[in-house]
C-alpha cells in the first residue's frame, strides 16, 4: 500500500515538476500582466492620457521606432527557414501473386541450396523468429527455380513499383507531371544507366529543367537523406515542389551462395516502394497532412567498427552479397546515442532538458557511478516509425527508448505485413499509424533510420491537419486484421 | 545407330521457360490436416496427366496469357488448400499399440503448386497433326516425389505458348489426391475464374460418407470386393509390359452408336466402345477363343450421392467376366460383349460399393490391373458450358493418361469430343504395346466404326 501510495504521490510531484518548468515563461508572465492591468485598471483613462501626452512623442521618434520595428520584423521573416509541407505521400501495394508463404520461401531455399542443409536450417531459423508474416512479397524474378535475376527483370521491377507509387501519389494530390520541380531518388542497391530519375522522366515528360538527383549505395537511412536534401533544395527555390521516391529493388540483390551472415537479407528484404510531395508554396499550407519540424543527420563512418559492420562483398565462392557483423545492435545502438544528443535538446521540453543537465552535472562531478538519465522521448512525440530493420532493432530500440508496446506497434506491424522494404518502411509505418485513425492535428512524430555506413537520421513532423479514416493506402484491406499478436517464434 | 542419329537431329519443338511456384492469394490457416479416404489410399503409387489444348483467332504478346493464368491460378488455389499443401506421414492415432501404421496425409502449409512455363514452335494445328505420344508428355511437367516429400509439389501445371497461336496447358498430379474426374474439374474451376471471375462449382472436401442403412452381412458374391482383394493381398501379377514400350493412339469416333446399329438410349456410347475394344485388343493379344481379361473403371460419385463436386478419388475398377461364345459373327459377338459390360455398369450399386469401402478400411494394400485391358468412363465429363480461359480461346482437344499399376497391360479412355462433332461423337485414347496396336488399328471391326485418327504412333 505505501508502495503504491508513495509512486502515485512520485508521479504527481513529476508532473508538478514538468508543468513548473515546460510553462515557466508563462508562470512568470501571468502575475507581471496581472500587476501591470490592475495598475492600469486603477490610474482610470484620465490619467493614462496624461502620462501618454506627457512622453513628448515627436514625429521623428515616431517615425524612426516604426521603421526599425519594420525592418526588424522584415529580417526575421526573411531569414526564417521556409516551412517544407509533406502533402501526401503514397506507399506501393505489391500485388498478391508475388505473395511468398514461409513454407513457400523453405522449399525454394531447400531445393536451390539442396547441397548446404545447414545454410538452409539457418534460414528456417531466422525466419521463425524474423517478426514477418505470411503475406510479405518478393519480386517476380525471385520465384523462379532457380531465381533468374536479370538486369531486366530489375528494370521491370522497379518500373511496377515506382510507377504505380507514381501514379497513386498523382490521384492523391492532383499533381501534374509537369509541375514537379525536383525529383529525387533514392535506391541503396540498384544503380543503372540512364538513372531511375533518368527512367522517371522519360515515362511521365517531366520539364527539362527538372533538378532531378538519383541517391544510391545510402543504406536503409536514405529516405530521410532524400528528404533533407529535398528540404535544402527547397530553402533555395520558393514556391516549389519536390517528389522523393524511395524504394530498394529486391530483384538484383539475391545472394546466390551459402555464405550464412549473407543469407539474411534474403529472409528479411522485401518489396517495397513509396513516393512523398514535399512542398513550401503558402497555399499547401491548408492541405497538407505535415510539417517538417526537424531532421538530423549522424555519421559514424570515422569509427572503422561501424564502417565495417555492413558490408558489400564477395564470398569465397565469388557470389555477392551483403555481411553483417555480429555487433551490429551495439553500433546501431551507438549511432542512436549520437543522434538523439543532437536532437534532444531540439524537441524535449525544458523540464526532460533540466534532468539531463542535471544528471550529465552530477555524473561528472559528483559522481560518475550515477545511472545516465534517458530523457523521456514519449513526452516530446505522440508517435513513433522506426526503421523495420529487423526484430531486432525495434527490441533494442524499445528498450533504449523505454517505450512501450503501442508506440512501436506501427513499427511491428509493418515489419509483419510487408517485412523490410528498406527506406520506405517509414512511410509504410507511418501510413499504419494515419489507418488506425490515431493521428491528430499537432501529433508529433519521430521517423529514426539506420543505414550502412553506420548512419543514424531522424526527422521530426507535426500533423496539420486530422486525418479521417478509413484511409486508402496499402493497409486499407488488412487494417481490421491489425494489430496481430507476433509469436516469439513461428513453428515452421 | 541411325534412330540416335535421328533424334539428335530432330529439334524439340517444346522450349522450357521457367518454373516457379503459385501460391494462394490468401493466406491459409496453418497446421490443418487433411486425411485421405480408402479410395485415396489404394491409387497411391499412380499418376495423372492431362493436356488441353486451346486454339486462337487473337494474336497476343508472347507470355501475355501465362501471366494472366498464372493470376487466375493464384487466385483458384485459395479454394483448393489439398493442393497447396505437403504430403506428411502420420499416424492414424486411432491403431492399438503394436500395429503403428504410418499414412499419408496433407498438411495444408500454403506451399502452392509448381508451373513450368514453355513455348513451342508452331500453331496447335500443326502440332495436333504430327505429336506423338512422347512428345505430347513434354507438355505436362512432372517430378517424381522426391526423398524429402515435405518439399514435393504433388500437383504441377505446364502452360505452353504456342509461337503461331494457340496455347497448351498441362496438368499432372498424383493420383492419391485426385481422379481423372476432380483433376478435370479443377481444370474447369480455374477456366471460370479466369473467365468470369467467379467459381460456378467450387470443390467439396469431405470424408466419404458412411454406410446409410446397416446392411445385415456382406453381399454374397461381391465381385468387386473379391477382385479387389486379390489385388491388394498382391496376388495379382504385375504387368509384364514396360511403360516405356507403350504407345498411344487417339481415335476419334462420330457417331459409334448409329454405327452399331443401336438406336435404344439404352446403351451408351461407352459401353459400345469398351465392347469394341475388348474385341478387337483381345483379337490382337491373339486369343481366338476368348476374350481377355478387362476392367471397366467407373465413376462411383453418383452411385454414393456425391456431388461432381467432390474431390477425392471416387473410381473403382470393376472386372467384366465373359462366358458367352466368342466364335460367332462380329456383330453379335459385339452385342454380348454389350451385354456383359451392361451387367456390370448398371447392377454396380450402393451397397456393392459400400462393402469395398468398408473393407478397404481395415486392410492396407494398393490395386494393380495386372495385365488387364482397363476401359475408363470420361464420357461424362462435358459440359454444355464451354470450358474456355478467356472469350477467344476455344478447346480444341484433351488428352488424359493415367500411370502406374492401375494402367494395367492396355488402356482405353473415353473422352467427351469437343464441341462441333455432335454429342454422340467421343475422343478415345488408346494405349497398347507397340505390336497389338499395330494390329487393332487395322482391325476390320474397328475400321467399320468409321474412326478419325487424331494422333498416332509414329511421326
Amino acid at each position: 500500500m505505501s508502495d503504491l501510495s508513495s509512486s502515485v504521490k512520485l508521479k504527481y510531484v513529476k508532473l508538478g515538476y514538468q508543468y513548473l518548468v515546460n510553462h515557466f515563461l508563462t508562470l512568470l508572465m501571468i502575475p507581471i500582466i496581472a500587476t501591470v492591468g490592475i495598475e492600469l485598471l486603477r490610474m482610470g483613462p484620465q490619467e493614462i492620457l496624461s502620462v501618454l501626452s506627457s512622453l513628448h512623442f515627436e514625429l521623428l521618434h515616431i517615425l524612426c521606432s516604426s521603421f526599425l520595428i519594420i525592418f526588424v520584423s522584415t529580417v526575421y521573416f526573411m531569414s526564417k527557414p521556409r516551412t517544407v509541407y509533406l502533402v501526401d505521400y503514397s506507399c506501393y501495394k505489391p500485388p498478391v501473386t508475388c505473395r511468398v508463404p514461409f513454407s513457400s520461401f523453405m522449399e525454394h531455399s531447400r531445393l536451390i541450396l539442396k547441397d548446404n542443409p545447414k545454410s538452409v536450417e539457418f534460414q528456417m531459423r531466422i525466419l521463425e523468429r524474423s517478426g514477418l508474416g505470411e503475406e510479405t512479397c518478393l519480386p517476380p524474378a525471385i520465384h523462379y527455380i532457380p531465381p533468374a535475376p536479370t538486369m531486366e527483370s530489375a528494370r521491370n521491377e522497379a518500373q511496377m513499383v515506382i510507377f504505380t507509387a507514381m501514379e497513386d501519389l498523382f490521384k492523391k494530390t492532383g499533381l501534374k507531371p509537369k509541375d514537379i520541380d525536383i525529383l529525387i531518388v533514392n535506391c541503396s542497391l540498384f544503380s543503372p544507366t540512364p538513372s531511375l530519375s533518368a527512367m522517371i522522366i522519360n515515362k511521365y515528360k517531366l520539364r527539362s529543367n527538372i533538378k532531378s538527383f538519383n541517391l544510391s549505395g545510402m543504406g536503409c537511412s536514405a529516405g530521410l537523406i532524400s528528404v533533407d536534401v529535398a528540404r535544402d533544395l527547397l530553402q533555395v527555390h520558393p514556391n516549389s515542389n519536390a517528389v522523393i521516391i524511395s524504394t530498394e529493388i529486391i530483384t538484383p540483390n539475391y545472394y546466390k551462395g551459402n555464405e550464412r551472415a549473407m543469407l539474411l537479407p534474403n529472409c528479411l528484404f522485401r518489396m517495397g516502394g513509396a513516393a512523398v510531395l514535399l512542398s513550401n508554396r503558402r497555399s499547401d499550407r491548408w492541405r497538407a497532412k505535415y510539417k517538417l519540424c526537424h531532421l538530423v543527420r549522424t555519421h559514424q563512418g570515422a569509427d572503422d567498427k561501424s564502417y565495417y559492420c555492413v558490408m558489400e562483398e564477395e564470398d569465397k565462392e565469388g557470389n555477392v552479397g551483403i555481411n553483417l557483423s555480429k555487433d551490429l545492435m551495439t553500433i546501431a545502438g551507438e549511432a542512436l546515442k549520437a543522434n538523439i544528443t543532437t536532437i534532444g535538446p531540439l524537441v524535449l521540453p525544458a523540464s526532460e532538458q533540466l534532468l539531463f543537465l542535471s544528471s550529465l552535472i552530477g555524473r561528472k562531478i559528483f559522481n560518475p557511478k550515477w545511472k545516465p538519465y534517458i530523457p523521456d522521448f514519449k513526452q516530446a512525440f505522440e508517435h513513433f516509425c522506426i526503421h523495420a530493420g529487423g526484430r531486432a532493432v525495434i527490441d533494442e530500440l524499445q528498450k533504449s527508448l523505454q517505450l512501450s508496446g503501442e508506440h512501436v506497434e506501427a513499427s511491428r506491424m509493418t515489419l509483419h505485413r510487408f517485412g523490410n522494404t528498406s527506406s520506405s518502411s517509414l512511410w509504410y509505418e507511418l501510413s499504419y499509424i494515419e489507418a488506425q485513425g490515431r493521428m491528430k492535428r499537432s501529433d508529433r512524430v519521430w521517423q529514426i533510420a539506420f543505414g550502412s555506413g553506420f548512419k543514424c537520421n531522424s526527422a521530426v513532423w507535426k500533423c496539420n491537419r486530422t486525418i479521417k479514416t478509413p484511409t486508402d493506402g496499402p493497409w486499407s484491406d488488412c487494417i481490421d486484421r491489425y494489430p496481430v499478436f507476433i509469436p516469439e517464434v513461428v513453428k515452421l | 545407330m541411325f534412330s540416335k542419329e535421328k533424334t539428335i537431329m530432330e529439334e524439340d519443338r517444346v522450349r522450357f521457360i521457367c518454373k516457379r511456384t503459385v501460391v494462394s492469394t490468401r493466406s491459409v490457416e496453418p497446421g490443418r490436416l487433411y486425411h485421405f479416404s480408402v479410395l485415396d489410399h489404394v491409387m497411391e503409387p499412380n499418376q495423372i496427366r492431362l493436356v488441353y489444348y486451346y486454339k486462337t483467332s487473337k494474336t497476343r504478346e508472347p507470355g501475355e496469357i501465362t501471366k494472366k493464368l498464372r493470376e487466375s491460378l493464384a487466385y483458384t488455389l485459395n479454394c483448393y488448400p489439398i493442393i497447396t499443401g505437403r504430403l506428411v506421414k502420420e499416424t492414424d492415432g486411432k491403431e492399438e499399440k503394436e500395429d503403428v501404421i504410418l499414412r499419408w496425409k496433407v498438411k495444408s502449409n500454403d506451399a502452392g503448386m509448381r508451373m513450368v512455363e514453355a513455348r513451342a514452335a508452331g500453331s496447335v494445328e500443326e502440332w495436333l497433326r504430327s505429336v506423338t505420344r512422347e512428345e505430347e508428355l513434354k507438355l505436362v511437367h512432372w517430378e517424381d516425389m522426391y526423398h524429402l516429400h515435405y518439399y514435393w509439389s504433388t500437383f504441377n501445371v505446364q502452360v505452353t505458348e504456342f509461337e503461331s497461336g494457340g496455347l497448351a496447358i498441362g496438368l499432372s498430379c498424383s493420383h492419391l489426391l485426385a481422379d481423372p474426374v476432380c483433376a478435370m474439374m479443377f481444370m474447369r474451376a480455374w477456366a471460370d475464374l479466369t473467365l468470369s471471375r467467379s467459381m460456378m462449382a467450387p470443390p467439396l472436401f469431405h470424408p466419404l460418407p458412411p454406410r446409410r442403412f446397416a446392411n445385415d452381412g456382406l453381399i454374397s458374391n461381391n465381385q468387386l470386393l473379391s477382385q479387389y482383394i486379390k489385388s491388394c493381398s498382391l496376388m495379382v501379377s504385375p504387368s509384364n509390359v514396360a511403360e516405356d514400350h507403350m504407345v498411344t493412339v487417339t481415335l476419334l469416333f462420330p457417331d459409334p452408336l448409329v454405327r452399331a446399329g443401336e438406336n435404344e438410349s439404352a446403351i451408351s456410347t461407352f459401353e459400345i466402345l469398351a465392347g469394341l475394344f475388348w474385341i478387337c485388343v483381345s483379337r490382337a493379344k491373339g486369343k481366338r477363343n476368348e476374350l481377355m481379361d478387362m476392367s471397366l473403371c467407373l465413376d462411383v460419385r453418383k452411385l454414393l450421392r456425391l456431388d461432381q463436386s467432390y474431390f477425392g478419388n471416387c473410381m473403382v475398377y470393376h472386372k467384366v467376366p465373359y462366358s458367352k461364345p466368342v466364335k460367332t459373327k462380329d456383330r453379335l459377338l459385339l452385342f454380348h460383349a454389350v451385354e456383359e459390360i451392361q451387367n456390370i455398369t448398371k447392377r454396380l450399386d450402393y451397397d456393392t460399393v459400400m462393402d469395398l469401402i468398408e473393407w478397404l478400411s481395415s486392410n492396407n494394400g494398393a490395386i494393380s490391373n495386372g495385365s488387364d485391358l482397363v476401359c475408363t468412363n470420361l464420357e461424362n465429363m462435358s459440359h454444355p458450358r464451354p470450358m474456355m480461359f478467356e472469350e477467344d480461346l476455344v478447346l480444341r482437344h484433351m488428352s488424359c493418361y493415367v500411370k502406374g499399376p492401375v494402367a494395367g497391360g492396355g488402356q482405353v479412355i473415353v473422352l467427351p469430343s469437343p464441341s462441333g462433332k455432335g454429342p454422340k461423337s467421343r475422343v478415345v485414347m488408346i494405349s497398347l504395346p507397340q505390336r497389338e496396336m499395330t494390329k487393332v488399328v487395322e482391325d476390320e471391326l474397328l475400321l467399320s466404326f468409321s474412326p478419325v485418327i487424331l494422333m498416332k504412333n509414329t511421326k
